[in-house]
Order: structure tokens, then C-alpha cells, then sequence
């Protein structure tokens, strides 16, 4: 780690400040492809603002317009209508390389011709900067991401975590004001994607570079972002930090994607004016929820209990019949650290998730269980379409 | 890192150590030809091995040995040496490397143009450019060389009749025009194939990192492209300097090692002449085919980055475009009017000279001996390319999973059928089988070609076409068969199946895709050949391809086109109905891809 505290002393001054990063806006930002009746809108008017040095994340499944959006940012493709202004300036006119950012690609990318120290000098050689110039800033760089040793390397002959260094530090060396992240760990196996997503936290955050992430692993956009965009359907379906986005989704869409989820359809819905929170009778109990804005007006809000929320035990009343609390234990899987329920309940399947649990309390299958949960880990919510 | 708790702690550890999985990603690199059985070869997998060593010798190193023999006679020892004597034979050489060169750069930088096309360009009628630029791969050259002296020759339609020239095209213009359009195509497959594995995202890294749309190609696009690049002009030049249909028909004064071999034998009878000829062209034609698999060896390296993704985008300055365009375009017109010339003159008196409507020629060519040469070039090549496609498999099947030690020497042979210049084969053919091949007094092998032969000398055509054809299925076998995962076989095997029972009925439904794309051209090369053919062709065995050369040789340019038009026809359903059977299988999809 001492090396990378000599970059960020020795880049001090010029990028880490917060004061120097940059903002991007996306206005009114649409793209479609094809013509006629093969006419796709890939990307459908979204406005968003990007605040300089942040870290966000656009978290969608596959054709939701994530990666259009990234690539019109990039230049790449080109926007049908809209704007992207870094700092003010417009952006959607230039060609990728005249736009002063830089990208890391799902493919790596990594230029297989030249080695690892070629790679990222080509940026720098590019910008015609003066050969010692070039030999100190790569120098650093590779210094940071401890790739020091592997720059006469080709690229082939780097793992995939090393290749994906190898991409960060050649994006990172031309000092962009926006960099940009297709899906970049998706190629890496579990352990080192967890790995990478902290290393590519602390550099940013050092750095300072405002970025935007593309992926459709939660855990990743989670674990990784100051902020979260959800989409679908080529269009915004909610923006704010992880835990806004995990533990009061807008709908069911984002509930459901974010995590796993139980909906419970609920009786009886009031406003309690007070506390601000909602009034409601669900499985035979009156509750008091916290509640989304516009649940309230929704036909028929839902309320979502996450699995890791419901507390699961032995039936205690020796009840044989499913009403209320009390259900019946459809599966039963051990995974150590935590047990997964799945319960059959008057209104559906329940999943829950019980954290370190206790040997003798384990419910096994075709037994009834009682469950039960806290009213303020609950969150009511309109059903979206 | 210190702020990270206790359940994280291990993942700084985890940090030092992924450097470890470096050396194993390297080894499999090194290493692409996967062996499955380690164990001693069973019983019938060795009969196998000898049997397919002893066609080998047959087909192929026999023959070669035999010129080898033959050159070394008195005659042939005179050619040798005239190759540092003789201003004449020096000639020869320094025109058979000035067309080979010629035609190398000119068709690599053709069959450029159209891949870059087909890849980075939006324009109207690009798959119509795609198909014309794959016509000349079906059809028999010289249909070209006549076509293209009769449009654009002394008396051309377009030259005299239309421009009031008359350049003379006979030597080294007309040459080069027909090879390079003839032989472009096999530089355009070759570099479009590997234009569409390049991974676009490396376009849009370089050009995010600063670099302008040209920069990004002679940075980035162009040096991955290289070993493609070099590979189809090595390609081009063998097979414009051992082709011997155009340089017989167009060649006229310029004489090349081909056409003086032909002369040698077919006009000197001199054998050893001419087998001396075909060692001198045997030997840049091996040198490029050594260099060749380095390079496709190498192309490997280039694409191990992750997936692609991202998209290539097009060129969009109009200029630009047109002036990418414009060659493609000329060369396609070209092709086209060159295949309007070969099948309007098939149903024409002489055309240019009298254009009434006639059936003369397809009447002359549908009855006696050009109707027996369709019937028997056809059967013939049938027979060949089932055979061939067997035996390619069978040693794709040996090489990749059976044999370990050798099966680069094995490889190497099973390709010499293609890499040995047509030329080469036919007179090896006609050394080796002319005559009864005797040990001592007893004879081991009867004769095969030549008046007299056993069978009119088909036994001799089919097994050229077969050596010619077989690597087509041995290549497309291999690379199908490295695909598979070994452990598919080792299931079989460990079900009680041997060796052969899970090539016939595990691996072969498993690669008969890519086996069938394979032999689909190499029937269609089978039917067009014609240099080692002209060497071993009798009366009694007519070729058509051998025909077309006597009615072109005797001016007969309305019979010669009637006979191509019927040739490219076969070619064509061929094609289809090999078509048919692919279509629908199930192919290498369904297998488990290997990490």
C-alpha cells in the first residue's frame, strides 16, 4: 500500500481535490435503433445528474438500456435526441476521442499486440506527452495496481484479474474527468470480483474521478456505489444510495431486483397522520409501516418483508392448520451460516432466511412453523406494473 | 486495508496470491491440441494407424518420392544445373517469383478492400458483394482466361469494339488479371474471418484513450491483422505460381515452372525434364506451407482476451466511403460480366464476332465424348470426396486424440495433398503409376494411369482427388474435434464403447457439420481442376476440365463456355444439396465448450 500513497501524493494537486471533479449531466438523453417497424427504443428520455467524484452505478437487467446509456457517455453511439454535458460543456457532438474520459471494457480490451506497458502508454503517446513524461506517469500507475513486475508481459499471459488491472491502470493514466465501467467484473470468478470491486472503490475514491458503473449484479452495485440507478424498460426506475434502493424500492420491480422478496397482499390501509406511517391489517395482526409516497394511492399496495427480516420457529400453539402466522414448512435448506425456509402461508409461499442458527430450533420439512417479523423492517409499496 | 474487519481479513490474503494462476494459463495455451487417452491404443485403433500410414505412402509420399527419383536422371540433373546456367531457365524462375509476387499483393490487397467492406462499411448491396466476391472460388479458372480475352483482348468486345484498343493481354498483363481475380477470394475469406474476431472493443478503447478514427487503424486494427494479412499472400503466391490452367491459356511468350513442366512432358517427353520443373516449384510451395501453419499458430495468441463486445462502428465520411468502395465494385463488375460473357457464350455462334442464337455448342457438349467426360468428372468426384472426407477425419481423429508422439509429422502429411503444387501431384502421379510398380521381378502395385491403365485410369483421378480433398476434412476435422471436450469420448468409452464405435457414433454426428462445409468445397475444387489431372487423364477417363483446355487450345470458345456453364451448374447443386444435409443437425453447439 505505500506505493499507492506515493501516487495519490505525487497526483495530489492536481486530481485528488473534490473541488476539481467533474459533473455530468444527462438531459432529456434518448436513443433508438433501427427503422420502421424493427424501430427499438433503447433508451428512452432519462435525465440524470451525475455529482462530481461520485461513484454510480446503473443496475439493470439485459436490455434495459444500461450500456446504451454508457456508450452514448463514451461516444459511441450516438444520441437520437438529448444532451450530455460534462461541466457544462456538451458532449453528444464530439467522437470518443476528443471526450476526456476513459473506460474499462467488460472484454478487457487490452490491446494484444503490445505489452502491459505499452497498453497503458498508448493513451499518453497518443496525447503526444514527452517520452519521460510517459515512462514516470505509466511508471506510477503500474506502481499503484502493483503491476510493475508484469510490464514486459503481453497481455495473454496475465490472469483475468491482472488483465483487468492492467485495463483500470490504462483508463486511469491519461488522468480522464469521467471514467466509465462496462460490466467490468463479470469475467472474473466470485472471490476476485469481490476483490476487484474494493480495489476499484478505494482508487476512485482516492482519485476522486467521477464514475459510472454498469451492471446487472446487485451485489456489485451495491457493494461498489455512492449511488444506484435502476432501469428498465429503457427508462429510470429509481435513483438513490444502496440502502434507499434495497430497503425502500419504489416498486415491486426494483424490490424484486435489488434482492429477494416477499409481497404480502394486505387487508385494511390507513394513514396514520402522526408518525407518517401507515395503518394496516395483514395476515390477521395490525400493523404500523413506514410506506412509499405514493403506496397510499396505489389500488392495492403490498407489503415486502425481506427474507433475512422473518424470524422462523417451531409452532408453539401445536396449530395443524395454516392461518395467520402459522404455516407449513415446504423445504428445508442448510447452508451453515444461515438456513433458507420455504413456507406455505394463508397468503402464499414465504421465503426466510434464519442467520446463525440454533440446532434443536430448526424446522424440519412438513412441520408447522410460526413466523414472525418486525413492523419497522417492513415497507409498504405500490404494485407497480 | 486496515479498516476492513475480521470476516474480511481474509481477502487480503487472497490479494498476494492470484499470480499463481499465470503459469497454468500459459501451459494451456501452449498446449491447444488436448489428448484424452494417455493409455496404449487398443487393438483397432493401431490397425487403423498402419492402414492410414499405408494410404498416406500411397497417395501422396510415394508419388513425391518418385519425382524426386525421376529429376535426378541425367535430364533432369541438366535442369538443375540450368537453374545457375541458363539465362532461359533463369528466366523461367524469375517469372514464376515476379507473378507469384505480383499476384500475392494485388489479390491480398483486393480481398483487403472487401473484407474491410464487408466489416467496417454501411452500403447497399453488401451481401450481394459478399456472394460475387465467393464465385470465382466454384468455378474453373480458365472459364476466366477465356472470358476475359474475349472481352477485354486484341479483339476484344470492350477493347476494340467499344474503346477502338487492342492491347495484347497473351503474357504477364493477362496473367496477373486472371490469377488475382481468380484467387482474391481465398485472401478475402481469410482476412474476413479474422476481421470479424477482432474484438471491437479494442477499436473503442484506443479511440476513448485519444486516437483518431485512422490512428485506431494503424494502430490497433492493422497489426493484429498482420498474420492474416501476410498468411493469404503467402496463400495467393503458391497458388499463382502452381497454377497451370491460366499460364496454358493466357500465359502465351511468359513462360512459368508450371507451364514448362506441361511443356516437358506433354511436348518433350521428358519426363525428368519436367519432374526436375515441378521439384523446383515443389520447394517454395512446402516453404509456404511450413510458414503458413506458424502463422495460423500464432493468430491463435491474438484473440484470448475475454468476449467481445461493444460494436464496430462504421465509417461515415462519403469520400472516404467511395473511394473504399471503388475497387470492390470494379473487381465485382467484373466477376459478373466475366459470368455473363462464360454462360451468353455457351448459346452463341462466336460471340463478339456472331451472336445468332444457337445450341451447337451444348449439343457438341452433350454428346459423346463431353457428355461421358460430365457423366464420369461427376461420378468421379463423388466417389473422391465421400472417401476423402472419411480419411481426413480419420486422421484429424488420430492426430488430435490418439497419437502423441508424431502428429506433427502426421499433420504434416495428411496436408501435402494441398500444399504440394497440382502440378507436382499430377506428374508424381504420372511417374509413379504409368507403369506396373514392381519389387524384383514381382509387381506390387498394376498400373493406375496413363492408356492401358486398370479401370481406364479412374482408380489414379479418384485418388487425386481424394489426397487433394482430404484436407479439407482433416482441417475442419481438428479444429472441430479440439472443440469437444475430451471427457465427451471418455464417457463413452468408460459406457464400454471402443476407441472406433465412439468415433462412429459419438465424434463423427458430433463434427459432421464442419466435415460437410469442409468437402462441400473440396468437391467443387475436385471438379474444377485441372493441373494434376492433364497429367494423368486418358482417353478413356475424359475430364472435363481437361476437355475444356482442348477446346479452348483449339479455339473453340463457344464449346469451352457451354462445358464451364455446365460445370458451375454441378458445382452449384452439389453445394445445395450438401446444403440440405447440413442444415437442421445438430452440430458442435450442443457440445460442452472446454473452459
Amino acid at each position: 500500500m505505500s506505493k499507492t500513497s506515493q501516487y495519490s501524493a505525487a497526483s495530489n494537486g492536481s486530481s485528488t481535490e473534490e473541488s476539481e471533479s467533474s459533473r455530468l449531466e444527462l438531459i432529456n438523453l434518448s436513443k433508438e435503433f433501427g427503422q420502421g417497424s424493427e424501430r427499438v427504443i433503447a433508451v428512452d428520455n432519462i435525465n440524470l445528474s451525475i455529482h462530481p467524484g461520485e461513484f454510480l452505478t446503473l443496475l439493470g437487467p439485459s436490455g434495459c438500456g444500461k450500456t446504451t446509456t454508457l456508450r452514448m457517455i463514451a461516444g459511441f453511439e450516438r444520441p437520437s435526441s438529448g444532451e450530455i454535458l460534462l461541466d457544462d460543456q456538451d458532449m453528444s457532438k464530439l467522437t470518443p476521442d476528443r471526450r476526456p474520459m476513459g473506460m474499462v471494457f467488460q472484454s478487457y480490451a487490452l490491446f494484444p499486440h503490445m505489452s502491459v506497458y505499452e497498453n497503458v502508454a498508448f493513451g499518453l503517446k497518443i496525447k503526444k506527452l514527452p517520452a519521460k513524461q510517459i515512462e514516470q506517469e505509466v511508471g506510477f500507475v503500474l506502481a499503484t495496481m502493483s503491476l510493475q513486475f508484469l510490464a514486459n508481459r503481453a497481455p495473454h499471459q496475465l490472469s483475468g484479474g491482472q488483465q483487468q488491472r492492467v485495463a483500470l491502470a490504462r483508463a486511469m493514466v491519461t488522468r480522464p474527468k469521467v471514467l466509465l465501467f462496462d460490466e467490468p467484473l463479470s469475467n472474473l470468478d466470485a472471490k476476485l470480483r469481490a476483490q476487484m470491486r474494493i480495489e476499484i472503490r478505494q482508487l476512485q475514491q482516492r482519485l476522486g474521478i467521477t464514475s459510472i458503473f454498469v451492471t446487472h449484479d446487485q451485489d456489485e452495485a451495491m457493494s461498489i456505489s455512492d449511488r444506484i440507478v435502476v432501469m428498465r424498460n429503457a427508462q429510470i426506475e429509481q435513483v438513490g444510495a444502496p440502502a434507499e434502493i434495497y430497503l425502500h424500492p419504489k416498486g415491486i420491480f426494483v424490490a424484486d431486483f435489488v434482492g429477494r422478496s416477499n409481497f404480502l397482499a394486505v387487508d385494511k390501509v390507513h394513514a396514520k397522520k402522526k408518525s407518517g406511517k401507515v395503518a394496516i391489517r395483514v395476515l390477521g395482526k395490525d400493523l404500523e409501516v413506514e410506506a412509499h409516497e405514493s403506496a397510499l394511492q396505489a389500488s392495492a399496495p403490498v407489503l415486502l418483508i425481506r427474507p433475512e427480516s422473518i424470524r422462523v420457529s417451531k409452532s408453539k400453539s401445536e396449530a395443524t392448520t395454516i392461518s395467520g402466522t402459522d404455516g407449513r414448512v415446504l423445504n428445508v435448506v442448510f447452508y451453515g451460516e444461515h438456513v433458507e425456509y420455504s413456507i406455505e402461508t394463508e397468503k402464499g409461499n414465504l421465503v426466510a432466511v434464519v442467520s446463525d442458527p440454533k440446532y434443536d430450533e430448526i424446522v424440519p420439512i412438513g412441520q408447522m412453523a410460526e413466523f414472525s417479523f418486525d413492523q419497522e423492517r417492513a415497507w409498504l409499496l405500490p404494485a407497480d406494473a | 486495508m486496515g479498516f476492513l474487519n475480521l470476516q474480511n481479513s481474509h481477502r487480503e490474503e487472497k490479494l498476494n496470491v492470484i499470480d499463481v494462476t499465470v503459469p497454468r494459463v500459459v501451459k494451456k495455451l501452449r498446449n491447444p491440441m488436448r489428448s484424452s487417452s494417455k493409455v496404449r491404443l487398443d487393438r483397432v485403433t493401431r490397425f487403423v494407424l498402419w492402414f492410414t500410414l499405408a494410404l498416406l505412402a500411397m497417395l501422396i509420399i510415394f508419388p513425391l518420392g518418385n519425382i524426386l527419383v525421376t529429376a535426378s536422371r541425367e535430364s533432369g540433373r541438366e535442369v538443375f544445373a540450368a537453374l545457375f546456367s541458363s539465362s532461359v531457365t533463369q528466366q523461367i524462375v524469375k517469372n514464376t517469383i515476379l507473378l507469384g509476387v505480383t499476384v500475392g499483393l494485388l489479390g491480398t490487397s483486393i480481398g483487403f478492400l472487401f473484407a474491410y467492406a464487408q466489416t467496417r462499411l454501411e452500403f447497399r448491396g453488401k451481401r450481394i458483394l459478399h456472394i460475387i466476391s465467393l464465385v470465382p472460388l466454384i468455378s474453373p479458372p480458365f472459364a476466366f482466361a477465356t472470358a476475359i480475352i474475349i472481352l477485354f483482348g486484341r479483339s476484344g468486345i470492350i477493347t476494340r469494339d467499344l474503346l477502338g484498343l487492342s492491347p495484347i493481354l497473351y503474357g504477364f498483363p493477362g496473367l496477373v488479371i486472371v490469377l488475382t481475380t481468380s484467387f482474391f477470394p481465398v485472401a478475402y475469406m481469410n482476412i474476413l474471418g479474422m476481421m470479424r474476431s477482432l474484438d471491437p472493443s479494442l477499436d473503442e478503447a484506443a479511440s476513448i484513450l485519444g486516437a483518431s478514427k485512422f490512428r485506431v487503424f494503424v494502430k490497433v486494427t492493422l497489426p493484429m491483422l498482420i498474420p492474416g494479412i501476410a498468411s493469404s499472400f503467402l496463400l495467393l503466391f503458391v497458388e499463382s505460381i502452381a497454377d497451370l490452367a491460366n499460364p496454358l491459356v493466357i500465359g502465351g511468350d511468359f513462360t512459368v515452372l508450371s507451364s514448362r513442366a506441361y511443356i516437358a512432358i506433354n511436348g518433350d517427353y521428358d519426363v525428368a525434364a519436367g519432374a526436375a520443373y515441378s521439384v523446383v516449384l515443389l520447394i517454395p510451395g512446402l516453404l509456404v506451407f511450413l510458414l503458413q501453419r506458424y502463422w495460423a499458430q500464432r493468430r491463435n495468441i491474438v484473440s484470448v482476451t475475454g468476449k467481445p463486445s461493444g460494436r464496430i462502428s462504421p465509417v461515415e465520411s462519403k469520400s472516404a466511403k467511395i473511394a473504399l468502395l471503388a475497387v470492390p465494385f470494379t473487381v465485382s463488375f467484373l466477376i459478373v460480366l466475366v459470368y455473363i460473357t462464360v454462360i451468353v457464350g455457351g448459346f452463341v455462334k462466336v460471340l463478339g464476332v456472331n451472336n445468332t442464337l444457337t445450341m451447337e455448342h451444348y449439343s457438341y457438349v452433350f454428346s459423346g465424348i463431353g457428355n461421358e467426360a460430365i457423366f464420369k468428372t461427376t461420378l468421379l468426384a463423388l466417389i473422391a470426396t465421400p472417401l476423402a472426407g472419411i480419411f481426413g477425419m480419420i486422421l484429424a481423429w488420430l492426430i488430435v486424440r490418439k497419437i502423441r508422439r508424431g502428429r506433427q509429422a502426421m499433420d504434416f502429411l495428411g496436408m501435402l495433398g494441398i500444399a504440394v503444387p497440382g502440378t507436382v501431384l499430377g506428374i508424381g502421379y504420372a511417374v509413379t503409376f504409368n507403369h506396373t510398380t514392381k519389387l524384383g521381378n514381382f509387381g506390387i502395385v498394376p498400373q493406375l494411369a496413363g492408356g492401358g491403365a486398370i479401370f481406364g485410369g479412374a482408380l489414379a483421378i479418384i485418388m487425386v482427388y481424394t489426397i487433394r480433398s482430404s484436407p479439407a476434412g482433416q482441417r475442419s476435422g481438428i479444429a472441430a474435434l479440439q472443440q469437444i471436450d475430451p471427457a465427451i469420448d471418455e464417457a463413452a468409452s468408460s459406457l464400454g464403447a471402443s476407441g472406433v464405435v465412439t468415433f462412429r457414433k459419438i465424434t463423427l454426428p458430433l463434427i459432421r457439420g464442419a466435415l460437410l462445409t469442409g468437402l462441400m468445397f473440396a468437391f467443387a475444387r475436385s471438379m474444377t481442376t485441372l493441373s494434376p489431372i492433364i497429367f494423368i487423364t486418358t482417353p478413356d477417363t475424359p475430364i472435363m476440365t481437361s476437355r475444356i483446355l482442348s477446346e479452348v487450345d483449339g479455339g473453340r470458345f463457344g464449346n469451352a463456355f457451354a462445358f464451364s456453364s455446365i460445370l458451375i451448374v454441378l458445382v452449384l447443386i452439389a453445394l445445395g444439396v450438401i446444403n440440405l444435409f447440413v442444415k437442421g443437425r445438430p452440430t458442435l453447439s450442443l457440445t460442452t465448450p472446454i473452459d
